[in-house]
């Protein structure tokens, strides 16, 4: 715990240090401080494409698993207190094991709080619910089906009240969205890593959930690869409107794809700080890259993960 | 690695669509690299059978322990072409002994097949039976199978009984112990996957656990012909009148070697072909472990 909170110190004084030295801190500060702003309930410029209704809230969660061999329980998140409103792209930073899963699994209605609350669209969690859909790292689909089959496969599992016209409609336009037309018929095996996962997106999509969540999606997926997903993901969404809590441990990613990142502490995960990126949108198309806020961003937000990602690759001991 | 993401590229209908798959002509060396192998085999045994012969022939090792190949294959063909004569030596030629000894495995092994999946399903679905059953399944499981024979010719006499029950305990536990694995090891992220797009606990094992485990289940059926076939033949040997077993048992008995050999070929041959079917119905079922596994 002491040294967690050295971390932190030690995060803030770069911070500061490096934007007091940098001219162009300026800008960096304007966004870091709209996102205090922001939280603290005035927000002067909002441009981000959000309205102001939060979807998912959560407050003082605390969540974590039982070691029954040790008998020992292990808090993987605590106190996380956060709202996401409606239409918004959130994505969750930090290092391996700080309970970035276990967040998205607690709105996903998977796991369920220990302490504290977890609601969307004002109902608290109670389980899984055709409003919240799931894209997963190793893509999770059923290596017996065929494409369209695993698509399909929530209306299985789900009644939403759509004729069978309907469903094969939707199933179709996702199948287009993602691009995937032609490959019906192909199974998981015979695609490759981006295809796969553009099939787990088109499953996710296909009951038109409020919120999508995704748990690294495209950390298997080679880098060139992953840049073009990325787009398409930007592409979609911008159609669908829905809200996104995104998991990554790429900070370019994020930065690409949020509108606020969230960075999450090493073991037990708290928030350790919400940075705003007011990037123009389409994202992809701008040269991000190229921007003085990229750099000031992307630095600023390896700053604040560093020290955790290295106490994370100690291997600290639970 | 690079040869599965080749064939993973080139299996595509994208592939297809936009032209990167076309006609090649075909070559020799084409030929050779999807034939060789079967090529190879034919002449390997060729070879073998032509030796084993010439050897027999030579007279070094006594006819009576080795016959020549020959005499082999045509106490096989006769053994399976016509019935023996009323009074032989042994009754009954080797097709009535085959279809005898098949009939009792494939009894055998579907009894084992009807009590072992359901026993493996459940001792991976729910811990209870699970806790309850394993201890009973490791111990015989691990228990060589020919030390319970002379119990059950104690219990059910030189029976088809006796040796349906031994093929059962011989086949039973590696396809319990293959779906029981199966159903452990789905893969977390597959049900985590249904869950969350809403699948009940019922669905959940129907849809996901069953199918996953499918294949599982096959390899433990694949080894249970194994052990089911070891289980016929020891059955026989110990005690009847009838089968594989029996048949080895009385051309050793009667010096009949041409025909002891003709019945251990044969065993080969229905060995291979009963394991190469259940392969096939594995690609069949499940071919995405194919590629996986390459």
């Amino acid at each position: 715990m002491t040294g967690n909170g050295q971390g932190a110190m030690i995060a803030v004084q770069k911070t500061k240090r490096s934007s007091s030295a940098n001219q162009l801190g300026g800008r960096t500060r304007s966004v870091v401080d709209f996102g205090r702003a922001k939280r603290g309930g005035s927000s002067p410029e909002a441009s981000t494409p959000a309205d102001a209704s939060p979807v998912i809230v959560s407050e003082g969660l605390t969540i974590g698993y039982k070691l029954h061999r040790e008998r020992k329980k292990l808090t993987a998140l605590r106190d996380i207190t956060l709202s996401v409103n409606r239409g918004e792209f959130v994505v969750l930073v930090g290092p391996s094991g700080c309970g970035k899963t276990t967040f998205i699994n607690a709105i996903a209605g998977l796991v369920e709080p220990w302490e504290g609350k977890i609601e969307v669209s004002g109902k608290p969690v109670t389980g899984p619910g055709p409003d919240r859909a799931m894209v997963f790292q190793d893509y999770a689909l059923m290596p017996w089906r065929t494409v369209e089959s695993n698509i399909r496969m929530p209306f299985e599992f789900q009644n939403l009240g759509l004729s069978k016209a309907e469903r094969d409609e939707r199933v179709r336009r996702c199948l287009g969205l993602v691009g995937l037309t032609g490959f019906e018929r192909s199974y998981p095996y015979e695609l490759s890593g981006g295809m796969k996962q553009r099939v787990g997106i088109a499953r996710a999509l296909v009951c038109e959930p409020d919120i999508l969540l995704a748990d690294e999606p495209f950390a298997a997926i080679d880098a060139m690869t992953r840049e073009a997903m990325q787009s398409e993901l930007e592409r979609i969404v911008a159609k669908t409107r829905q809200t996104v809590v995104f998991i990554t441990h790429s900070i370019d990613e994020a930065i690409t794809l949020a509108d606020r990142v969230v960075v999450i502490s090493f073991r037990p995960g708290r928030i350790k700080e919400i940075v705003d990126i007011n990037l123009p949108r389409p994202r992809f198309d701008c040269d991000l890259k190229t921007l003085p806020e990229y750099g000031e961003l992307h630095d600023h937000i390896w700053r604040l993960v560093k020290d955790e990602a290295l106490q994370a690759s100690r291997g600290a001991k639970r | 690695m690079s040869t599965i993401g080749e064939r993973e590229r080139l299996s595509s209908a994208e592939a297809a669509e936009d032209g990167r798959i076309e006609d090649d002509e075909w070559t020799l060396s084409d030929a050779w690299q999807r034939y060789g192998s079967w090529v190879v085999t034919v002449i390997n045994l060729t070879v073998f059978f032509c030796a084993w012969e010439l050897f027999a022939r030579s007279g070094a090792v006594s006819p009576l322990f080795l016959p020549s190949a020959s005499s082999m294959f045509s106490a096989l063909w006769e053994g399976l072409t016509t019935s023996a004569p009323p009074g032989a030596v042994i009754s009954g030629s080797i097709r009535d002994h085959l279809l005898y000894s098949l009939t009792n495995l494939g009894a055998g092994l579907l009894i084992a097949c009807v009590l072992g999946v359901p026993a493996g399903l459940l001792m991976g679905g729910n811990k209870y039976v699970e806790r309850i059953l394993s201890p009973y399944v490791w111990a015989l499981a691990s228990l060589p199978r020919i030390a319970l024979v002379p119990l059950f010719i104690l219990f059910l006499g030189f029976t088809e009984k006796m040796q349906i029950t031994i093929i059962v305990m011989s086949a039973v536990f590696p396809i319990i112990i293959n779906a029981w694995a199966g159903v452990k090891t789905t893969e977390k992220s597959l049900l985590a996957a249904a869950k969350v797009f809403g699948a009940s606990r019922r669905e959940l094992y129907i849809k996901v656990v069953l199918p996953y485990t499918l294949p599982f289940i096959i390899a433990g059926i694949q080894q249970g012909i194994g052990r089911g076939l070891v289980g016929v033949v020891i059955a026989e040997i110990f005690g009847g009148s009838r089968g594989f077993g029996y048949l080895i048992n009385r051309a050793a008995d009667t010096f009949n070697s041409a025909l002891m050999y003709a019945v251990l070929l044969l065993l080969v041959i229905v060995s291979l072909s009963l394991i190469q079917f259940t392969r096939w119905l594995e690609a069949y079922v499940a071919p995405w472990r194919r590629l996986d596994t390459v």
